[in-house]
């Protein structure tokens, strides 16, 4: 006999047929075929049943072959050339052990096991069914690979997954993935807890809704439609962006918006990371650390103002140097203290008796009996200690050098009290007794007595009256609470003064 | 029929396109080669399913060549028709 042809071969019966007929079916030459069944030969139609079945076995994603009783192969399926690398046509007729890797156990009938595919580089693990079929009569065996390196990959990616999952659900930002075309694809939690909406699935600006943080910033913003800025977000380095967030309960936090391009295995662009750091507690110290700093300036040149005020009339006071010396050290120690006790409150304010009690503390004796202080409980403000100070230290050394103090037997009582009809008003009575006898209309001090009428009016906005009794310099003092601006104020004053 | 004729046996299923195509591939090459000296029976399995087993049919259109012997088979529409000459041993003039 002549050569067969591998078209339409003739033979004599029958060792070749169920190879010829797979052939000839793979070939798409026949339209029907006979099936041997319990009530004898069946004609099985193959258009119309074959068609989708060769269509789908050829687009599967897995490799499929049938093997003749020699297992060679008889067809191999389009992703069983691909895996094996070297085309499903080649295939044909290559004996199946040799699509194993050497050494490897063959894989068995009627159940599944694992095998590595031999490539032209390497091998594949996969995983092999096989199942015996009788095709006219002669056995034959359907076997089907799966690729395992796909398992491996998804596994591979979902550990990848779980594991920026934790991060994000860890993070103390708010980070939010952008795909290419802008939308959400993951967010942080507190990204979820911060956002108008469910973010995921939303753009950037749908799902945060942004002001600019400040008139520089709303320039920026401004510069972009929310389109836009969501197209600049996912394309493009984005950074440092004071911004709040359009949601009523979130109206006092700022935060920071940047994004950065994210990118896959070889570099390119797949999306963006957003973030929006927190800035709020930043943004409070760094207010309050200037408003300090102007409220400092400020107030230390009102303390040149007046230690200059101080030594200029102390001067003109004094009789000689070592009496200018005398005076100004009580002054600028009376400042000191004031300062001191500002400092140690924080420049919150202080009770009026802990003040007098610093500033008269040199002169009370050891029992504190020489100046007896007794009024109720009064919070000054921090304006009023400096005044208040520079006052009584007035009062104090005067009493000592000529009035009650001077003497041994001489006592200063000090009593206060608060009038709350109307605006509370505190009122302060200064009694000097036991010292020498006053002239009436006597003058003492001019500095000192002229700093007191400045003080209490001035600073204090109060009023003043001085009176040289014989038995005793007596000053009442009244000056209202409200009047004197609280340190919230003061620093307003002094952010606009600087 | 004279003596060295062709005793053809063409496997068919209904009016299927490739058994219709095989019974006109057929009659056009017996009678360009082998006018007057074959015959063709067509047996047609859906009628009568069961003489599929007298030649061992598998698939369908089969050709069966019976005389002369050895029995040869063609499987497929007889398209190509070079081959279907070889097949058979039929030497074109």
């Amino acid at each position: 006999m002549s050569a067969l042809p591998t078209d339409a071969e003739a033979t004599s019966l029958p060792p070749n047929l169920a190879e010829e007929t797979v052939e000839a079916i793979h070939k798409g030459r026949v339209d029907a075929i006979v099936v041997h069944g319990p009530g004898g030969p069946q004609i099985v139609m193959l258009q119309g049943a074959d068609v989708p079945y060769r269509v789908l076995v050829e687009r599967m994603s897995d490799g499929a072959l049938i093997l003749g009783p020699d297992r060679t192969i008889l067809y191999a399926n389009r992703r069983l050339g691909d895996l094996a690398g070297i085309g499903a046509e080649n295939l044909i007729g290559m004996a199946f052990g040799s699509l194993f890797a050497a050494g490897e156990p063959l894989p068995t009938e009627n159940a599944v096991t694992q095998a590595r595919l031999r490539r032209h580089a390497g091998t594949l693990p996969v995983s092999v069914w096989m199942s015996p079929i009788s095709m006219g009569g002669d056995a034959a065996t359907l076997v089907t690979l799966t690729d395992l390196s796909v398992f491996v990959r998804v596994e591979q990616i979902a550990v990848a997954e779980r594991f920026a999952r934790s991060i994000l659900e860890q993070a103390t930002e708010a980070i939010i993935v952008l795909g290419p075309d802008g939308r959400t694809t993951h967010a942080s939690w507190v990204a979820e807890q911060i956002a108008a909406h469910p973010p995921v699935g939303c753009s950037f600006s749908e799902a945060f809704p942004l002001d600019p943080q400040s008139s520089s910033h709303a320039k920026t913003l401004a510069r972009f439609s929310r389109e836009s800025l969501d197209v600049m977000l996912a394309t493009k380095p984005f950074h440092g962006v004071e911004v709040k967030l359009r949601r009523p309960d979130l109206g006092g936090r700022s935060f920071l918006l940047s994004a950065g391009p994210l990118l896959n295995d070889v570099k390119e662009s797949v999306g963006a990371i957003v973030t929006l750091t927190e800035i709020t507690e930043r943004k409070r110290a760094e207010e309050q650390q200037t408003m300090l700093v102007a409220e400092l300036n400020h107030r230390v040149k009102n303390i040149l103002a007046v230690v200059q005020a101080v030594a200029s009339q102390t001067v003109r006071t004094s009789q000689s140097l070592a009496a200018f010396n005398v005076a100004f050290a009580g002054r600028i120690q009376a400042l000191a203290i004031a300062h001191d006790i500002l400092t140690r409150t924080r420049w919150i304010g202080i009770g009026l008796n802990e003040l007098l009690t610093a500033v008269l503390a040199p002169y009370r004796g050891a029992d504190g009996a020489r100046v007896s202080l007794a009024g109720p409980p009064v919070l000054l403000p921090a304006r009023a200690v400096v005044p208040l100070s520079m006052a009584f230290h007035e009062l104090a050394t005067n009493a000592s050098k000529y009035g009650a103090l001077s003497q041994p037997a001489g006592a200063v009582q000090l009593e206060w009290s608060v009038a709350n009809s109307g605006l509370p008003r505190v009122e302060m009575i200064w009694s000097e007794a036991g010292g020498p006898t006053v002239e009436a209309g006597g003058k003492r001090s001019g500095f000192g007595t002229a700093l007191i009428q400045r003080v209490i009016k001035d600073d204090l906005e109060g009023t003043v009256d001085l009176v040289f009794a014989p038995r005793g310099v007596r000053s009442v003092m009244s000056f209202p609470l409200h009047a004197i601006a609280d340190f919230a104020d003061l620093s307003g004053v002094s952010a606009q003064a600087s | 029929m004279e003596q060295g004729g062709y005793n053809l046996r063409l496997y068919v299923a209904g009016q299927t396109p490739k058994s219709v195509a095989a019974i006109a591939n057929l009659n056009r090459l017996c009678e360009k080669y082998l006018s007057g000296r074959y015959t063709i029976e067509v047996v047609d399995l859906m009628t009568n399913p069961a003489l599929a087993q007298r030649d061992q049919i598998v698939a369908i259109p089969t050709l069966i060549r019976q005389l002369p012997e050895p029995l040869k088979r063609i499987i497929g529409d007889l398209s190509n028709a070079e081959k279907v000459l070889v097949g058979l041993d039929i030497q074109p003039n």
